[in-house]
């Protein structure tokens, strides 16, 4: 073992291995409300890192993922309660559904650049939210849908927190797969510069769509846990604000790192829980984090944390150097 | 990578213990009851959260100076629902897990309210409504495990209005505005039923929808104005929105025009801010949820004023629900001698509750209290500095759903 | 439909656009020339609104307190875009638009919070002033003096915004800066001073529009929000960034709306989507708007 403390700190094996057991073990030893926080943490890690792999891989800014997002938690619940189709079958139909609806949506919305793709990326958000809230026979309206059958075995926090974290755990790693494939570089090539992107040509546009179409289908996946999760879908899910708390995610972790989301996910869940729980005025602090996130610390925690490592990891490069005479 | 797998468990156990730190550690002394509230605390309906907070102290001091319940003091923790279902979920959760909380209570917003309901019914925990309006919680959503002291949607918006108008001036041609969502038309829906069938010869003869939110009126206002109404009803437009339409149907003269029926414009929280000689809805039949100033009996007296004390305006009808809500729970923890949800449920079922409204019954098929509903005109008087209704007068259970109705709505689902 | 009706819809559709326009030229302005979508311009306008109660409470000793209010407010709203501009947006012009997404975003929660802190949490009116708070009989129809003020209002922000871009020196150096940064820069324009210049107008212009709407509506917190998605349509249809693009967009928007609740009651909430869609989709740089 040659290497140094920096060196290990910095390796991502050494943290995927210390997550792997504190997740894994962690209903043993801590209250159910927090498992039930974990989870939802994990949850909006999934739906951060699908919008990142648009935002930070594909540099596509959209406004509207939680229209995505709800697709995906209204088809679970719309099949389960009004069709009756099996579990299984019910949570698979989700992405399914989000992509098929990420497709039309991404149609229209990839011929647009920069302002006009996130306008466009928000009316739509906001169209699928009055679909939701208007069509009540179908969607329950403002009420939502609540009593969502969902297999008792699921009933427990402990089980449906295992349920969560294998199915985000196994899309992570999908999207991990997708990011590192050719697709992947192909798609930060064309973020870097698109001009130049389409002179090799890559048809940038079907690029686009393609990524549009897989960030919506793991949006969908976040919808459909979510919903087995709480047990019950309401119009919220499609709401702006439900979309900017995405966006504020992927910005507080980092959006040119893979972990970005999950970290900000995470951090940002329980701040917003400790600063409701000790004032009403959570909005304000809220707003001040998020100001001195964007003025101070753009590229996020992981981005942040990244920097300092390399540092470390350089000084104690030079260091040995010296050392040896 | 074994030292590197040791590491990583040492780690994980530091991280682990700092976490279950965190939770609150339990006071040795006498355990009080506690009572979890959850309400819109921050926002643009804070308001409702604020004075019905202020309404559940008020109870739970009076008691705790009494000897508490069962020897054992109350108390009460507030969280914030953001009016966001996912929020009030994580913090129901919260206050059951990790604040042991033995009831919760609260909620304005309906969609809230449904999904705490939801988690309540899967946890066997006793979940009493305050505010949230929407029919369907004891209705088509009842379970064992809720309970609404609160009036509903359906007497509130429909059943009452209806009845104080077939009572009064038996309008024939009405045009109705609502906001366009579930809960205005539900209102709409069932204030037809009622007056329809209480004075056949009437009509509706047109229906409008404002967007919710909605806080310029002026191009629905022109239409309800040339559409030959004799009186126009608005269904489940509230707060700030009642309170712009009223300005702009007052500037446009449509209180002149025809009579106007504004179920909401009874209850004072949108109206106290509002002075003699400003707009207001003139002579519009209204219903109100809490009309202390017609009421009489001097515990209500008392309460309006600690009220004032505690956060400097009138007492919403949330306010005095939660009151009671915190009086109720004693009872029946009284009543059963031990803080045991089921006997507890089982107790409240069919209780009435002796209050400074009267006595309320809490019927026993859909956990509904049988919240009065008052109405009256709205005018200004001497001695209010606001508007308000006069010639007060009650309607009670007739103004909800009978238990066949609701028999027929559970078994259409 | 009558004539009555016809001339009410279409008077009450105009005057409900005109005071969407007032909030959305700001909005407008300040895209066209910072290139910046301000989500916090809503925020601007309630806390107009919240200052307009504020200062009409506090001098009602003084007649005629509501139009000191309208002469101070939107100054004050414009100092308050100043600070912003200066010590918060002028730092991310060269990042990406995400960032400044956020960042707008992020003063929404901080103003509607102050603007609790401040005024409370209650619902809040202002009378209308004399001499506009009579009523008027048109066309055999009873319509109030206030609503005919904001329309003359909105002609005159119109008017005069055209003018002061067109005919002033200021305006010049505006429309340079719009059109070529390093250009104009070069040409001796001092440009951050442009910019902060243009954030104050657009916020002074959500102020006054803001400290206008109390008299026929209501001041309470969330107004926010309800404003900042019809602005956006508004200035979309019309064109970001220009200024007869957000007059017709929200003409068309208040009209649509007016006419449509007489012909199409129950779809009056799609509408301005679908419109903005189309529009979108067949003239994505808006109706009156230039292609990029």
């Amino acid at each position: 073992m040659t290497k140094n403390f920096a060196t290990k700190v910095f390796s991502i094996g050494f943290w995927l291995i210390v997550s792997a057991i504190f997740l894994l073990t962690l209903p043993l030893f801590l209250q159910a409300s927090w498992v039930s926080l974990i989870n939802e943490m994990l949850i909006m890690a999934l739906a951060g890192t699908a919008l990142n792999l648009m935002l930070g891989y594909g540099g596509m800014v959209s406004f509207g993922p939680a229209g995505l997002y709800a697709v995906g938690a209204y088809t679970t619940a719309i099949l389960l309660t009004r069709y009756g189709l099996p579990f299984p079958l019910a949570v698979l139909a989700a992405p399914l559904a989000a992509a098929a609806v990420g497709l039309i949506v991404g149609w229209f919305c990839v011929r647009r650049s920069a302002v006009y793709f996130a306008l466009l990326t928000l009316a739509f958000a906001q169209i699928i939210w009055t679909v939701i809230f208007e069509w009540y026979d179908f969607t329950g309206g403002d009420n939502g849908i609540v009593s969502i059958p969902i297999p008792e075995l699921l009933y427990s926090i402990t089980h449906v927190y295992y349920f969560s974290l294998a199915v985000v755990t196994v899309c992570l790693f999908l999207l991990w797969k997708i990011v590192h494939s050719p697709f992947g570089t192909t798609l930060q090539a064309i973020r870097e510069n698109p001009m130049r992107a389409e002179f090799i040509a890559v048809h940038v546009r079907r690029y686009q769509l393609a990524v549009f179409v897989l960030s919506s289908f793991f949006l969908g996946v976040a919808g459909s846990l979510f919903c087995v999760f709480a047990g019950s879908v309401f119009p919220d899910y499609a709401h702006w604000v439900k979309s900017t708390d995405m966006l504020v995610v992927c910005l507080l972790g980092g959006i040119y790192h893979f972990a970005g989301p999950i970290v900000g996910s995470g951090v940002y869940i329980l701040i917003s829980k400790i600063i409701s729980k000790n004032t009403t005025y959570w909005m304000f602090f809220l707003g001040i984090i998020v100001v001195i996130l964007v003025l101070y610390m753009r590229n996020g925690l992981v981005g942040f944390a990244a920097e300092k490592l390399a540092q470390m990891k350089n000084r104690s490069e030079v260091k040995k150097n010296k050392d040896v005479p | 990578m074994k030292r590197r797998v040791i590491r990583s468990i040492v780690l994980t156990v530091s991280i682990a213990l700092i976490f279950s730190w965190i939770g609150p550690a339990q006071a040795a002394e006498k355990t009080p009851i506690v009572i979890g509230f959850i309400h819109s605390m921050s926002g643009a309906m804070s308001m409702y959260g604020i004075s019905s907070e202020a309404g559940g102290k008020i109870a739970i001091d009076e008691i705790n100076a009494a000897g508490g319940v069962l020897g054992r003091p109350l108390k009460m923790i507030t969280r914030d629902d953001k009016l966001n279902p996912e929020t009030g979920l994580r913090e129901a959760k919260d206050l059951l897990l990790s604040e042991k909380a033995d009831f919760l209570t609260g909620t304005i917003s309906s969609a809230v309210a449904l999904a705490i309901s939801n988690y309540v019914k899967r946890e066997k925990k006793l979940f009493i409504v305050n505010i949230s309006q929407s029919s369907s919680l004891t209705e088509e959503n009842w379970h064992r495990y809720i309970f609404r002291i609160d009036t509903n949607a359906v007497p509130y918006w429909g059943y009452a209005p209806a009845i104080a108008l077939a009572k009064t001036w038996k309008a024939k041609k009405i045009i109705s505005l609502g906001f366009d969502y579930e809960t205005g038309k539900n209102s709409l829906k069932a204030f037809k039923e009622k007056y329809l069938q209480l004075v056949p010869d009437a009509k509706i003869i047109d229906e409008l929808w404002a967007p919710l939110g909605t806080t310029d009126f002026t191009a629905y206002i022109t239409k309800m104005a040339n559409s030959g109404a004799d009186a126009f009803f608005l269904a489940c437009i509230y707060g700030g929105g009642e309170l712009a339409f009223t300005k702009q149907a007052y500037a446009f003269g449509l209180y002149e025009k025809m009579k106007a029926i504004q179920p909401c414009a009874g209850d004072v929280e949108t109206w106290y801010q509002v002075k003699k000689g400003e707009s207001y809805p003139k002579g519009a039949l209204a219903t109100c949820r809490y009309p202390f100033w017609a009421i009489q009996d001097p515990k209500s007296k008392a309460f309006v004023e600690k009220h004032q004390k505690l956060v400097g305006f009138w007492p919403s009808y949330g306010a005095m629900n939660q009151y009671f809500i915190v009086y109720a729970l004693k009872d029946a923890i009284e009543k059963v001698g031990a803080v045991d949800t089921e006997k507890i449920i089982t107790a409240l079922e069919g209780m009435t509750l002796n209050t400074f409204v009267g006595k309320v019954p809490i019927r026993a098929y859909d956990h509904q209290a049988m919240m009065p509903n008052w109405y009256g005109v709205m005018d200004f008087s001497p001695n209010l500095t606001f508007p308000h209704i006069t010639k007060v007068d009650v309607i009670g259970e007739e103004g909800y759903h009978s238990v066949d109705k609701i028999k027929a709505l559970r078994g259409g689902k | 439909m009558t004539w009555e009706a016809l001339a009410g819809q279409t008077l009450s559709g105009i005057s409900v656009g005109m005071v969407l326009f007032l909030i959305a030229a700001g909005l407008s302005i300040i895209f066209g020339t910072l290139k910046v979508l301000n989500l916090a311009h809503g925020s601007l306008y309630m806390t107009g609104s919240f200052l307009c109660y504020g200062l009409t409470s506090l001098l009602s000793q003084i007649p005629g307190a509501y139009w000191w209010a309208l002469l101070f407010a939107p100054i004050l709203v414009a100092v308050l875009g100043g600070i912003i501009e200066i010590f918060l947006l002028r730092r991310i012009y060269d990042q990406e638009m995400l960032y400044q997404y956020i960042l707008t975003f992020a003063l929404i929660l901080i103003l509607g919070d102050a603007c609790k802190f401040l005024f409370g949490v209650g619902y809040q009116t202002v009378a209308a002033p004399w001499p506009v708070n009579g009523k008027v009989f048109l066309w055999g129809l009873s319509f109030p003096v206030y609503n005919l003020f904001l329309i003359g209002c909105g002609l005159a922000v119109f008017l005069g915004l055209i003018v002061l871009m067109r005919y002033t020196a200021l305006g010049r150096n505006v429309r340079a800066v719009t059109y070529n940064r390093e250009m104009a820069n070069a040409l001796g324009i001092n440009v951050p001073k442009v910019y902060t210049g243009v954030f104050m107008l657009g916020s002074y212009l959500a102020g006054l529009a803001g400290t206008l709407m109390p008299p026929m509506s209501v001041v309470a917190l969330g107004s926010d929000m309800a404003v900042i998605i019809e602005c956006f349509i508004i200035v979309v249809i019309g064109g970001l960034g220009s200024l007869p693009g957000a007059f017709l967009g929200a003409i068309i928007l208040g009209l649509l709306n007016a006419f449509g609740i007489y012909i199409i009651p129950k779809l009056a909430v799609a509408f301005a989507f679908m419109l903005m869609i189309v529009v979108l989709i067949i003239r994505p740089w808006g109706l009156l708007g230039k292609p990029e």
